[in-house]
């Protein structure tokens, strides 16, 4: 067992209790992180709903310009699988995307599948050092003829025309949302006349499951806020960070049964934190209640970067710490028991 | 404890019962009328008293549904949260699906469209459905795994073994196939296919693909007969593809999806491809009165804006540049993909109306209600909560000839509804609502009120106003407890999570698992839906292969 109230050890009812009575006499808190398996995610979200917080995730930045452009431009998208399984041209966009481990796995194969399979792979990549929208504009000007001449979009245009079956992969946050849009939209041009699809990776957290279950949750994606009683979607007020850097929020829950970084306002707000075994300290935080790790300690559902999908992972060992998903929901419980008493 | 519904109009058409009498409840089921006195009388006098309503074809949950909403978060109004559940008025959300369809007297919504690769998703956002049981079809017919077994002949024993662990393993009620080879074939620079036309690399086409699926489906036993979305849906002509698949079944079971959007014959024989569409249901009623072995559901248009949500990709990526507002989401995805593209029913638009005509005019010339079973391929053709308006067009000619007549002449050039006197009773909405969905589903305990029925019951004020009337029932059972009155939920129980229970082939789930493995570095133990992953706790029922 391990957890803590103002660096002093107790035991969980008894820090159970300490959270549940710091949010309920909060304004407006905050929950954030998220970076924990589906069910913790899940109990986290009732009890924003609850306590009418905001509600952030870690890994946001991608995951914001990724929506962003989404919800503005729509998209047209393929999975890893399917980029090994049948590209014959993939187009890196930018730095990360360049040096992604998937690009490896891209260099040491051939397509399987469809109509490129056994045929050379084409890997190309597109420089985007400065502004990365501009150099995805200039990439669009070349390709819709509006630039002519010798230059390496010119190529790198041509031959996403000629693929059979072309991939287009980028990091969101990289790109961010103007870039990102600008690729769609050139994903749409190349699509007049065959077949192109863009797959963006991911951030390392767990904000690409979060986001569905946002979405079925709340019927919104995350950054969604809960003040007034009914989900609000809004990207910027509901800025964890904003929040605590303004003094807007006045208390926080930091969920991360997985490792990650932690913000600088741990410290700093009212806070009950869930950390991993091993990430778990006494002064993290006001509140520290150490949990199982999913996968580890606990089985749980998590986002799979190479399936680009959720799946359930098992516990590989055993923790003699509390799954975080029950941690929730008892401090969820201890709100509604303050509220009745 | 003994629940008594008294006094009510009691409409149950597989009992030949449409009278006032009482329908005793205990222990969650309809039981026999007796002479005990009962423990609680809920006096239904002045109300029709019907079976819960079981939905088939609604697109409720899965990784599309999620985009759809990511597409266009403002699609439906959010209003503060009500007493009892968080998000229930959280617009599109899970609870919002199911206090809505619950507030209508419906107890049970079937997801047709479960990619097996994204089974946990799909199968976690619908256990997060209250109130209704709910179950998910798997989609098969365009996965490479399947079509490499058929392409090398592999027979149907080993067709048989894959679709039964795709279904075991993804916790489906059941097998759907959407443009049968569509998927694949785009991907590989098709933008069009017909049953027979050839599907590169494989050299398969819809028919034997489909076939192959309509014999797994019969050999494993699945109550719900393979769910079919034919080739070139929407199209002007789409009604030769419905026929001929319908022929291609050859007199297996078989569902269609949506008839409405392939009850499209060609308007202008000299040009085909510009010259519109007209009316083909009379042509599709005729077609299934000589096929008994087939059903379908009719995929009804209403007015406005709404999202369309499939996995055939072919048909969306056609129809991305119709997309209103102008954006979409498409998804060459692991097997199947799909697309999101927004849409809008002009409300007078001559095209809206005349597809608005053709649902109604298949409803209302089928001379069997059961067969031909209301949906509105929500959210494809509009929201499922129109639903009641739906029911009062059928079942009052005079509400139907209000709204022709806002509506432009090709209605009645193009369609024979303006002719068309007939008028639904209770009895035929409830074979439309009730006993037709459940026989199609294979669940012989609901959809009825006969004893040992599920106490799945909807209670509804009778008034000449059917929109209202069915829009809030007045009470609604679910397994026999109180979950909805006056239209309003009262107790936020969750229901089911319907599944087949299928033995899966050992050397077959091997085979699968290494081909995974080889794929997408992940086994079959990745594609998995474990009881674990379901933080709630008691969320599948098992439903049992036919004999
Ligand atoms: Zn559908």
């Amino acid at each position: 067992m391990a957890a803590w109230v103002k660096g002093q050890e107790v035991g969980l009812d008894a820090a159970v209790s300490a959270a549940a009575a710091l949010l309920s006499s909060a304004r407006a808190p905050i929950v954030a992180g998220l970076n924990a398996e589906l069910s913790a995610v899940r109990a986290a979200f009732r009890l924003a709903a609850e306590t009418g917080a905001s509600v952030d995730t870690l890994g946001s930045e991608g995951t914001y310009a990724e929506l962003g452009a989404l919800s503005r431009g729509g998209a047209m998208t393929t999975t890893p699988a399917e980029t090994i399984g049948r590209a014959d041209t993939v187009l890196a966009v930018g730095a990360a995307a360049r040096s992604a481990p998937l690009i490896d796995a891209l260099r040491a194969s051939r397509p399987s599948r469809g109509v490129a399979a056994g045929a050379e792979r084409t890997l190309l990549t597109l420089d985007t050092a400065g502004d990365p929208a501009v150099a995805v504009a200039t990439l669009r000007a070349y390709a819709k003829g509006h630039l002519a001449g010798e230059h390496p979009s010119a190529d790198i245009a041509r031959a996403l025309f000629a693929a059979r079956f072309g991939v287009i992969l980028y990091d969101p946050a990289e790109l961010g949302e103007f870039g990102i849009e600008m690729l769609q939209a050139l994903g749409r041009d190349l699509n007049e006349s065959t077949r192109v699809f863009t797959l963006s990776l991911g951030s390392g957290s767990q904000d690409r499951a979060v986001v569905p279950l946002s979405a079925w949750t709340t019927g919104q994606a995350p950054r969604v806020g809960f003040g007034r009683g009914l989900p609000e979607h809004d990207p910027w007020r509901f800025d964890a960070a904003r929040l605590a850097a303004s003094g807007e929020a006045d208390a926080a829950l930091w969920l991360a049964s997985l490792p990650c970084e932690r913000p600088g306002w741990l410290g700093r707000l009212r806070t009950v934190a869930l950390l991993g075994e091993g990430a778990a300290a006494p002064d993290v935080a006001e509140i520290v209640i150490a949990v199982a790790v999913p996968g580890e300690g606990v089985g749980g559902t998590l986002w799979d970067e190479g399936r680009a999908a959720i799946a359930y992972r098992p516990a590989a060992g055993t923790s003699a710490l509390p799954a975080a998903a029950g941690v929730i929901e008892a401090i969820r419980r201890g709100l509604a028991s303050k509220e009745a008493a | 404890m003994l629940i008594r519904i008294k006094g009510g109009r009691v409409v149950d058409p597989t009992a030949g019962r449409d009278a006032v009498g009482d329908v005793d409840i205990e222990n969650g089921r309809v039981v026999a009328a007796s002479e005990r006195t009962p423990d609680r009388t809920i006096d239904a006098s002045g109300c029709v008293v019907m079976a819960g309503g079981v939905e088939v074809h609604s697109h409720i949950a899965g990784g599309n549904v999620v985009l759809s909403r990511l597409l266009l978060p403002d699609l439906y109004v959010s209003e503060a949260a009500p007493e009892g559940h968080p998000f229930a008025h959280a617009g599109g959300s899970a609870a919002w699906i199911g206090a809505n369809y619950a507030r209508m007297g419906y107890t049970t919504a079937v997801e047709p469209a479960m990619p097996p690769s994204n089974a946990l998703a799909t199968q976690l956002e619908l256990a997060d459905i209250p109130l209704l049981d709910r179950g998910a079809l798997a989609v098969m017919g365009n996965d490479d795994h399947l079509l490499s077994l058929l392409r090398e002949g592999e027979g149907r024993n080993a067709v048989r073994d894959l679709v039964a662990l795709n279904v075991a393993t993804s916790r489906g009620l059941g097998v759907k196939c959407i443009n049968a080879g569509g998927a694949s074939a785009f991907k590989d620079g098709m933008l069009r296919l017909s049953l027979d036309d050839e599907i590169p690399v494989y050299g398969l086409s819809t028919r034997r693909i489909m076939g192959a699926l309509l014999d797994a489906v019969e050999e494993i036993g699945v109550p719900h007969p393979l769910h079919v979305h034919c080739n070139n849906l929407g199209l002007p002509g789409a009604d030769e593809s419905f026929v001929a698949t319908l022929d291609a079944a050859e007199g297996r079971r078989i569902h269609f999806a949506h008839a409405q959007f392939y009850a499209y014959g060609v308007a202008d024989p000299e040009n085909p491809a510009t010259g519109g569409f007209r009316s083909a249901a009379e042509r599709i009623i005729r077609a299934m009165e000589t096929n008994p072995n087939a059903t379908f559901d009719v995929g009804q248009v209403v007015f406005g804006q709404t999202v369309t949500i499939s996995l055939d990709i072919l048909r969306q990526f056609a129809g991305r540049k119709g997309a209103k507002p102008k954006k979409w989401i498409l998804n060459a995805g692991d097997a199947e993909g799909g697309g999101v593209v927004p849409f809008l029913y002009r409300p007078k638009g001559p095209t809206s109306s005349l597809q608005w005509a053709i649902g109604l005019e298949l409803m209302l010339l089928s001379g069997d209600p059961e067969r031909t079973i209301l949906t509105t391929d929500h959210p494809n053709g509009g929201p499922f909560t129109e639903y009641p308006r739906i029911i009062h067009w059928l079942m009052d000619k005079e509400e139907r000839d209000r709204e022709i007549a806002t509506l432009p002449k090709i209605v009645g050039e193009r369609s024979s509804l303006p002719g068309l006197e007939r008028e639904y009773t209770l009895s035929e909405i409830a074979k439309l609502t009730r006993s037709g969905p459940a026989k199609l589903l294979g669940l012989d305990d609901r959809g009825h009120l006969r004893p040992g029925a599920r106490a799945d019951v909807a209670v509804y004020r009778d008034s000449k106003d059917r929109t209202a009337m069915f829009s809030r029932a007045r009470l609604v059972l679910k397994d026999g407890q109180t979950i909805v009155e006056d239209g309003e939920v009262v107790d936020w129980r969750a229901g089911h999570s319907l599944s087949l229970s299928v033995e899966s082939d050992k050397a077959m789930a091997r085979r699968s698992d290494a081909y995974l493995k080889d794929r997408f570095g992940a086994g079959l133990d990745s594609f998995a839906v474990p009881d674990e992953a379901f933080p709630m706790g008691d969320v599948f029922e098992d439903v049992a292969c036919r004999a």
